[in-house]
């Protein structure tokens, strides 16, 4: 290569070491001119994505020791009044509760489920490529519709699924409604949009996992529940971590669900912590309490991410 | 091929008892697999098959129990919303989604570029904060935007809405740009380099038409994030700037009674978003993961 003399520098105190070799060759390739292009060429986003998130993150974080109201406007006198009374308000305890319910059921159910799905789609013949297809169309659905096509058939008397079951002569429960269906119904709901994703995924690694160790345990004379165990579900693990944490994600974000199907009720049997954050804020107008309710979901969130996050590091 | 085939040594027949045995089991475990498949599928298409089917309907047959599987189909679900504050709406989900697109690619595309290829001093954390941006519930952002936005004037606006989705977007954007860029061997750059192609030059003649299929992808994929978007959009927006998403939520309050209009609002949503995807297919997967699983 002819490389002229001033891309050659290398920068002092840089030893070529172990797992970094295209750094340093990159290092060398490139004059300092390169290197401010590069770096003109992240700070535009680097700049929007800053401004952009940590100026809301830290008014929000302000506005939480605000004493802003819905009948008082002024941010002073700065206060610990919002988190006294999250922690006080029982109403904040059975949100909390909600919440926990809601993620791990989604979230469970979904990879699970999502993670059988996968399984039965392995095989490649043309049936299986056409249930592949259909499996993708709720990833491109948006929530609002799916909320309201689902809203639609569960309702009481008039929906498809009350319907079908009176024709089998089964209990016809009152869906969103009643207390004790309301948040199963909301996760059939997630699940319908949460278990393709697990799915997709899922059968993504599967089928880019490489088949020798496979027919290795089966030379070896491994069961079905051996070679899964031993030798498929490792390779797919990262990926069903990795989906499991989006679902994650998606689940203390879900909101166009609980508004369109049950609005948080019956009572606050459906009100999640991100629901509640925008009730208080935005209905209710109280706004440093929403704001320190809005800390709580982000350290909330953060528990079970951090598990995860530390499950797939985990070997 | 076919020397392959000749050249290859014979297989040692299995015992022929347990091949049968074998073949009984694979028979009854492809049709277990068939039956939950057959399921699952109806499940996922049922809310679909209703949107569809009720957004042709009239008004009335949409109540009908049993559900009427044929009936005379008619457009005037349609028509009616179109020509009213729906058609608007739409409009200005559109606008919102190529709007949000465009910045997203514009800042996003060379960031990844960089990231990709130039070590930055501090770049785990700026990974971190990017990952910290995508995964932080919306709410923690768009309140304080709310209340930002009540002073800037920036409610109801479309800018305000475009920058708002950015705090999601853009990071996405840079991440999975990072990741296809990555995956463009150094070399290509370096020989356009080398052969008097100046950095800009060797970007937008060699290194982009390369990763144009991820630029797709992942431009596709952040116009649907942003058409589809509810919980910003019924905040920030109001009137003037109100987008499909929420539009259709309207819908459901105060029209009740009209359960047609409604799936047809529905499914004009749904419509584009499921084009689009038809479009990247294969980036799809590689786009929900961060690439972090290729298809």
């Amino acid at each position: 290569m002819t490389v002229p003399a001033t891309q050659r520098r290398t920068r002092p105190g840089q030893l070529p070491g172990p797992g970094a070799p295209s750094r340093i060759a990159a290092l060398r390739n490139w004059s300092a001119f390169d290197r401010r292009f590069f770096r003109l060429a992240a700070v535009p986003a680097f700049l929007a994505v800053f401004v952009i998130t940590a100026v809301p993150l830290v008014i929000g974080l302000g506005l939480s020791f605000s004493s802003v109201t819905s009948t008082h406007n002024g941010v002073f006198p700065l206060t610990f009044a919002n988190y006294q009374h999250l922690w006080d308000d029982s109403e904040v305890h059975t949100v909390l509760i909600n919440t926990v319910i809601y993620v791990v059921l989604a979230v469970g159910l979904e990879t699970l489920l999502g993670l059988g799905l996968a399984l039965l789609m392995t095989r490649k013949n043309r049936a299986i490529s056409v249930f592949r297809v259909i499996f993708l169309l709720p990833l491109t659905v948006a929530g609002i519709a799916a909320a309201i096509s689902w809203g639609a058939l569960l309702n009481t008397s008039q929906g498809w699924v009350d319907y079908f079951l009176k024709l089998a002569h089964l209990p016809q429960p009152n869906w969103l409604a009643s207390a004790t269906t309301a948040m199963p119904s909301v996760v059939l709901v997630d699940l319908w949009s949460g278990v393709p994703v697990v799915a997709v995924i899922v059968l993504a690694a599967l089928l880019s996992a490489p088949k020798d160790p496979i027919e290795a345990a089966l030379v070896d004379g491994a069961g079905p529940w051996a070679r899964f165990r031993y030798v498929t579900f490792p390779a797919i693990r990262p990926a069903l971590v990795l989906a499991a944490l989006l679902r994650t994600v998606a689940a203390f974000q879900q909101f166009a669900l609980f508004q369109v199907l049950t609005g948080g009720g019956p009572g606050l049997n459906t009100t999640v912590l991100n629901f509640y954050v925008y009730q208080q804020t935005i209905v209710f107008n109280n706004i440093g309490y929403g704001a320190a309710l809005a800390m709580l979901l982000l350290v909330v969130m953060a528990v079970p991410l951090l598990v995860l996050f530390v499950f797939s590091r985990r070997r | 091929m076919t020397i392959q085939a000749q050249t290859r040594p014979a297989r040692p027949a299995r015992p022929a008892p347990r091949r049968g045995l074998r073949m009984a089991g694979r028979i009854s475990g492809s049709t277990l697999t068939f039956v939950l498949l057959i399921i699952a599928a109806i499940f996922v298409l049922l809310p679909l098959f209703w949107l569809l089917s009720t957004a042709f309907k009239t008004p009335n047959a949409a109540f009908a129990l049993p559900p009427k599987w044929v009936s005379k189909p008619t457009t005037s679900n349609f028509s009616t919303l179109l020509t009213g504050q729906f058609g608007k709406s739409i409009l200005n989900s559109l606008i919102v989604a190529v709007a949000s697109t465009a910045v997203a690619l514009l800042l996003g595309v060379p960031a990844g570029y960089s990231f990709a290829r130039s070590p930055v001093r501090g770049g785990k954390i700026i990974n971190s904060w990017f990952i910290l941006a995508y995964v932080a519930p919306p709410a923690i952002f768009i309140i304080p935007l709310y209340i930002i936005y009540q002073h800037l004037g920036l409610l109801d606006t479309y800018p305000g809405l475009v920058l708002a989705y950015e705090t999601g977007l853009l990071p996405f954007t840079v991440w999975l740009m990072r990741v296809y860029f990555a995956d463009v061997p150094k070399e290509l750059d370096e020989a356009a380099w080398i052969d008097g192609c100046s950095k800009m030059r060797a970007l937008w003649r060699v290194v982009l038409p390369t990763v144009w299929p991820g630029i797709t992808t992942v431009g596709l994929l952040v116009g649907l994030a942003s058409w589809g978007e509810y919980f910003g959009a019924a905040i920030l927006t109001g009137q003037r700037t109100q987008t499909a998403p929420v539009a259709v939520y309207s819908y459901v309050g105060t029209v009740t009674s009209n359960w047609s209009e409604l799936a047809a609002a529905g499914l004009i949503v749904v419509v584009p978003a499921l084009l689009a995807t038809i479009a990247v297919q294969r980036g799809f997967v590689s786009g929900l993961t961060f690439g972090a699983v290729k298809q």
